[in-house]
């Protein structure tokens, strides 16, 4: 009789922490843009009072939550338990999640190839991406972020790119 | 061909096309262990005498004398509940849907409620909520168009909460699909265009598309070159059997694609003018299909080139310029659109100020496609679309597509 040992499935801590590093910044970055550019703030004011989404990696994270309270963008931490979320995107692994935030697979191809699952309403999933995708070009120099999103905005001012940047980039590093 | 690295592709549909093949349900029901289906169809599919074929093509085999015939033109949960009760009460075994989408998306409706025993359908909206086989169900699609036929999806309007809930799962998808061509003979000209375009956008689309893989391709491109070559033939004439037969496989072909491939700019837009305004669904498919294209060309070019062979044959696929293919299947796609004017006595609109309601006033005043511009935004099917598409760019396409001139190309913002 053959012996049959489980297999258990690699934790891959470089992947994992990269991932979790990425959605913390991102998070945080979130909260930044929501301050300084108008069209994410817009986009934001557009959802309800106390929206709350998350972002990341089935079975078992890390993740990113984002809220609103007192519409006041924020970033909530990895953990959205004890908090309604009305928009869950959940990347289906952690591979599927690095191949994702490394910018190898843009959002949309990642939908398109069945690696991003979204679980709430579809207008306010899309409003998720589009906000991503801004936060994305003023954190990533043009050439990496014209991997992560469908289109670069290069129509947009030099004093929107520059200035935009410089201030989510504060905000970010100083969590404000 | 492009080869993705991931892709997922299902159609677990029995599917039998032909002039008799209503006949067949019957043996297909027995093989299932059903003997008792509800029949559910709408007043205009029983009114065209629709019903009375499928019951003699039924026979006394199966016992389908319950019929159901008043499905809203909007599936209507309140009609799904009470049309559940009926199939209870009545110790069914099965559902057969005659009709179009609506009767459809409510059959599927009632699938679930009987069959998982379910008191609140809205338990199971959204994708993946069911997890086992329903009850057999049989799809006689009435329009060669929409290909609910082989979609695993189903909406259903809460009216009284003005909710609209969306059902996806595997086990959505019709048992069995009856393409017959006696189901369609009766269908008037213009409708048959516009149904027949709402067939070639979601063939095109599927082929364009962000999630199109070698599979849907195959389905799209036999679509393609089925609906470019038969789609005026059966609107000039009607009683084409071989035509009619030939745009309900058309029609199953472009469905299996596009629900394994997904649809993009021109649904988007497609379905916010038809939510502001009302309009038929498969007119604007038709109206925006070969601007979609052309917003699309600088980044799919060498993908919408193929779609020519399928349709205008191999001659003039050789004789245009490798450069050049893509902006003639536009130019195709447009005479297309032309000829069924021309042959509808101008019933089948060419650009969206042509659309009129039936006092003949414009259905969407220039003034509302602000409105349409910002709708397609909440509409998921924009993901799909290779380029980005933003408030500016949808309102530059409806504008045009309004208008009925070519998409000015320099003016879609490139990365």
């Amino acid at each position: 009789m053959s012996i049959i040992k489980d297999v258990q499935s690699g934790k891959k801590p470089l992947k994992r922490a990269y991932v979790a590093i990425f959605l913390w910044f991102t998070g945080r970055a979130i909260q930044a843009a929501a301050k300084v550019d108008s069209e994410v703030k817009k986009e934001f004011e557009k959802l309800p009072e106390d929206f709350t989404f998350s972002l990341g990696c089935l079975p078992c994270g890390p993740w990113m939550v984002v809220g609103r309270e007192k519409g006041v963008v924020k970033y909530l931490g990895g953990d959205s338990r004890g908090r309604p979320v009305q928009v869950r995107l959940a990347i289906k692994s952690l591979d599927a999640g690095f191949l994702i935030l490394s910018f190898q697979e843009s959002t949309a191809l990642a939908t398109a190839r069945n690696r991003l699952i979204t679980d709430g309403e579809i207008p306010q999933a899309l409003a998720i991406i589009r906000i991503l995708d801004i936060v994305e070009v003023y954190l990533l120099p043009k050439l990496i972020a014209s991997l992560a999103v469908k289109r670069y905005p290069s129509w947009w001012s030099f004093g929107r790119k520059l200035g935009g940047r410089i201030g989510v980039y504060t905000r970010t590093l100083l969590g404000i | 061909m492009l080869l993705p690295d991931y892709y997922e592709f299902c159609c677990r549909v029995k599917i039998v096309a032909g002039h008799d093949a209503l006949e067949k349900i019957p043996d297909l029901l027995i093989e299932r262990g059903a003997k008792k289906p509800l029949v559910i169809t709408d007043k205009g599919v029983a009114g065209a005498g629709l019903i009375d074929i499928v019951s003699r093509a039924l026979g006394d085999r199966v016992q389908a004398d319950l019929i159901a015939d008043d499905v809203p033109p909007d599936s209507d949960l309140r009609v799904v509940n009470r049309l559940a009760r009926l199939y209870r009460d009545n110790a069914c075994d099965a559902i057969i849907a005659v009709g179009g989408g609506s009767v459809m998306d409510t059959a599927k409706g009632i699938n679930i409620v009987v069959s998982e025993n379910a008191e609140d359908l809205m338990a199971f909206s959204g994708v993946g909520a069911l997890k086992r086989p329903l009850k057999p169900l049989v799809a006689v699609p009435t329009t060669a168009g929409t290909g609910s036929e082989v979609t695993q999806v189903a909406v259903i309007k809460d009216h009284e909460k003005h909710l609209k809930m969306a059902f996806g799962s595997y086990f959505l998808l019709p048992d069995i699909s009856i393409l017959d061509s006696r189901m369609t003979l009766t269908m008037p000209p213009f409708i048959t265009a516009m149904t027949g375009m709402d067939a070639m956008s979601h063939a095109v689309e599927a082929y364009y598309c962000l999630q199109k893989n070698p599979l849907s391709d195959a389905h799209a491109l036999s679509a393609v070159g089925m609906i470019y070559r038969h789609l005026p033939l059966v609107v000039k004439n009607p009683d084409d059997r071989e035509g009619r037969l030939a745009m309900a496989v058309a029609a199953c072909l472009a469905g299996i694609a596009f629900s394994n491939s997904m649809v993009g700019l021109v649904h988007n837009l497609g379905h916010a003018t038809g939510s502001v305004c009302g309009v038929p669904h498969g007119l604007c498919m038709a109206i925006l299909l070969p601007y979609g294209l052309e917003y699309n060309l600088h980044k799919m070019a060498d993908v919408m080139a193929e779609l020519l062979l399928p349709m205008a044959g191999e001659q003039v696929y050789l004789a245009t310029p490798a450069e050049q293919r893509a902006q003639k299947v536009v130019s195709l796609i447009r005479g297309l659109n032309e000829d069924l004017h021309a042959i509808t006595g101008g019933r089948h609109a060419r650009c969206l100020q042509e659309i009129k309601d039936r006092e003949g006033k414009p259905s969407v005043p220039r003034d509302v496609l602000p409105q349409i511009a910002a709708a397609a935004l909440l509409d998921g099917a924009s993901i799909y679309n290779p380029e980005d598409t933003d408030y500016e760019d949808n309102l530059m396409v409806l504008e045009a597509a309004w208008e009925g001139k070519p998409l000015d190309r320099s003016r879609v913002k490139k990365g």
